[in-house]
Formats: C-alpha cells, structure tokens, sequence
C-alpha cells in the first residue's frame, strides 16, 4: 500500500471519530441537562424521563458510531489498500 | 489486510488479540458463508428455545407462575408493552413476535458476545464473537424490518400506502423514497457500529491492560448492548407503526 | 469487514425460522396463559365482587330484621308497662273509693249515734229537770 494513502488513512479514521464526537456530546449534555431539570421539577415522572433520556442517549451515540464505523472502515478493510 | 500488520503489532501478542474482519469461510455449493456467525447464532437460537420450552413445559394459569416460567413471562410482558407502545393497542399484537423476536435475539446475541468468552474456543482463521457483530447479521434484520414495514403498509392499504409517500406534501417525495434507504442502512449500522466498538474497546483494554480495569467498560458495553436491543426493536416497531398508520390517523 | 455473502439471506430465513418456531412456543402459549390468567383473576374478583356485595346485603338485612325486633320489644315492653300501671291506678282508684265509702258510713253512724245519744239526753234532761221542779215546787204545781 501507498504509504501516503496509508497516513491519510489513519489521519481520516482518527478525524472520523473525533468529529463525530462533538454533535453528539454537545447533544448528549443537552439532553442530560433537560433531563434532570424535568426530574427536579417533576421528580415523579422520574422513570419516564429516563427512559426516554436512555432512548435518545442511545440515538445520538449511533452518531458517533456512524463515524468510528467509517474510520473501522479506513483502518481494517481500507477500499484503497 | 496488510494494513493491520502495518498499522499495529497487536497480533503479535498473544493474549489478546484483534481481528476484525478475518471470516471462518464455510462453502455451501459455492457459495461462502461466516461459519463463526452461524455457530454463535445457533447458540443463542438454542437459548432462547430451551428458555421457551421450559418455559412452556407444564403452563400453570390458575396458580402464581413460578421459576423459568415466570421470567418468561416477565419477558414476555415487557415485550409487550415495547410493542404496545409503538403500535398501540389494537395493532400490536399480529407484530408481537417479530418486534419481540427481533428484540430477543439481538438482546442474546449481544449479552452473549459480552459475557461468554467465545475467544476461548479457538476455530481456524477467526474468532468467535456475538453474531450481531457481523455487518451481515445486522443488514439481514435491518432488510427484514424494512420488508416487514412493507408488507405492513400494504397489507393495510394496499396500494393506497403509496400516499404515504406525497402526504403531507409531495414536495417531500424524494426525502421520503431517500428514508427507505436511510432506515436499514442507519438500523444496521447502528447495531454493527455498537457492538464491534464494545468489543473493540474491550479488547483493546484487555491488551493493554488485563486485569479488572476493562470491567466498568465491559459493564458499560452490556448497558449499551441491552439498549441497542431496546432501540432496534423500538425503532422496527415505530417503523411499522409509521407504515400502518399514515399521515391523517396520526395528527387526529 | 464488509463482505457481503450468503450468510445474509442464510440469516434472514434463520430468523424467520426463529420467529416462526417462537411463535409457536413461546408467543402463542405464554400470551395464551397471560389472557387467560387475566380473564381468570378478573372472573374471580367479579365473583368475588358479588359475594362481598351478597353478603353485604345479608349482613343488612338481618340488621334490619334485629331493629325491628328491638322495636317490637321495646313497644312490648311500654304497652306492658302502661297495662301495669293503668291496673295499678284502678287498684289504688278503687281502694280510695271503698275507703271513702267506708269512711263516710261510719261518720253517718257515728251522726246518729250522736243523736240517739243527744235524743236520750234530752230526754233524761227533761224527766231530771222535771224531777227537779218537783222537788222544789212540788208534784202538785208542776202539773
């Protein structure tokens, strides 16, 4: 393999993640934040909140997911190799 | 391949090791198949009908259930109310077995990859893993869920389901044929992406260092194992429903 | 990573396998045994239901039936004593009449006794006082 292919390669996989990380921590805080506000306003809708907030959690995480998915991609079974 | 060589020297340890991508081929005809994938999924196949039959073996209705036949219906139950919260309660019960089996096995195939330590049995030329692991697991159900929303819809409406599509307003047409592709792919994606992470990030850990710090993780990756599980069905069920329902019933 | 072969519709048909043989053991039967198990408990707390309220009304009928008999006694009891009494007061009625009657004839007796007693005194008054005259005028005046 190229090694210039193979730098970029890794320089990508590691920027896929990391980009991917800022939405969905952004998000996720958000939603946390909401959560626990709604919790101590009303704190006897507790377990719907979370529920839900674990549902959502788990939507925003497949965000990230999406971008390591794409750096597995560029590290293991990279299309240009 | 070579990039894994190139890029790390995990394989050269030998007390954990990762690979990814490296299939136990089976030949059928000529076709190949991921002989590690079916061995894991006949498993968790084996558990959830042991668990079933057990379950089933004598039904007591009249007296408290007791042992495997109440957990069972424990399951059963929150199955239920997973279904009944998406469909709602007239239309969940036809969509009871696929949301539920959908659930059931993704959830054991997951807490199975998480806690058995499959590496331990050594097979040629892979490992074994959770069978929700391989993109081709996940793409068969993410298909299946999307079939399965079809086949809703047009069961129901029939070829009336197509006005699903200009509902509201037809400029969203291309959004909407677009959202076909985007719901296997992202159901898909979402569960390989998931699980192959978790295990990543344990094996990884367990490489550098093998004692008791990879545990909270591992505890995590159950955690996150569990609610993909959760959102796969949810999300199959709010598919369905979606399918089912259309545009006027929804906003009544 | 992405390879793409039989396994995928080998493990579509597998799962299809899968949820029709948990169909068949585990959704049918255990649903089967949750709605009948539900029909059952709401069936005996139905009955259960109308026999608190059978008994319920037991219950207040006999009390019913209890106050009624108080009732009753309780009129008995008063009729009795107003009997009692009203016997009582002839009685004592009666009595004080027979007493007066009584009374009142031995104060009429007594009446003419007085004047039997009163006749013979006047009687011997007038034989002592003719005696007397007698004595002092003679019986030949006193004539």
């Amino acid at each position: 393999m190229d090694t210039i292919v193979a730098s970029a390669s890794v320089i990508a996989a590691a920027l896929a993640v990391g980009l991917a990380a800022i939405g969905p921590g952004i998000g996720q805080g958000n939603a946390s934040g909401q959560a626990v506000a709604g919790i101590a306003r009303q704190p006897e809708a507790e377990g719907k909140i979370r529920g839900t907030l674990l549902l959502t959690l788990a939507f925003m995480e497949s965000l990230t997911i999406y971008g390591l998915v794409i750096s597995l991609v560029l590290l293991f079974a990279n299309p240009f190799s | 391949m070579e990039m894994i060589n190139a890029l790390n020297v995990l394989n050269s340890f030998s007390l954990a090791e990762i690979e990814v991508g490296n299939h136990f081929y089976w030949e059928i005809g000529n076709l190949k198949i991921h002989g590690q994938v079916f061995l894991t999924s006949w498993f968790v196949i084996a558990i959830l009908i042991l668990a079933s039959l057990a379950a089933i073996r004598n039904v007591q209705i009249q007296k408290a259930p007791s042992g495997i036949q109440n957990f069972m219906e424990f399951v059963l139950e929150s199955l239920r109310d997973l279904a009944r919260a998406q469909l709602g309660e007239k239309e969940y019960r036809p969509w009871l077995p696929f949301i539920g089996t959908l659930f059931l096995f993704i959830f054991v195939s997951n807490w199975s990859g998480a806690l058995i330590p499959w590496k331990i049995i050594e097979i040629p030329n892979s490992e074994l893993a959770a069978p929700t692991n391989d993109i081709n697991t996940t793409v068969a159900l993410a298909l299946l869920t999307s079939i399965a929303y079809f086949y809703a819809g047009f069961s129901k409406k029939g070829l009336g389901y197509f006005a699903n599509y200009i509902e509201p307003i037809p400029i969203l047409l291309p959004i909407k044929i677009l959202e076909d592709f985007t719901k296997p792919l992202s159901l898909s994606f979402r569960l390989f992406g998931n699980i192959l992470a978790d295990e990543l990030v344990v094996a990884v850990l367990v490489f550098l260092v093998p004692l008791f710090v990879p545990l909270p993780l591992m505890a995590l990756g159950l955690f996150t194992s569990a609610i993909q599980a959760l959102v796969f069905a949810t999300l199959a069920g709010a598919y369905i429903h979606e399918a089912i329902e259309g545009y006027d019933e929804e906003h009544e | 990573m992405f390879d793409f072969d039989a396994t995928l519709p080998l493990m579509a048909v597998q799962f299809l396998i899968l949820m029709f043989l948990l169909n068949q053991i585990f959704y049918k039967p255990l649903n089967n045994a949750l709605d009948e198990r539900a029909d059952y408990i709401r069936k005996n707390q139905t009955e259960a239901r109308e026999r608190l309220s059978e008994a319920k009304e037991l219950a207040s009928q006999y009390e019913k039936q209890l106050a009624e008999a108080r009732k009753e006694s309780l009129q008995i009891i008063a009729a009795a004593k107003a009997e009692a009494k009203k016997i009582a007061e002839e009685q004592i009625a009666e009595a004080q009449k027979e007493a007066q009657a009584k009374r009142e004839e031995a104060a009429k007796e007594i009446d003419a006794q007085k004047q039997a007693a009163m006749q013979s005194l006047e009687q011997q008054v007038d034989v002592l006082s003719r005696q007397i005259l007698e004595k002092l005028l003679g019986p030949e005046l006193v004539k």
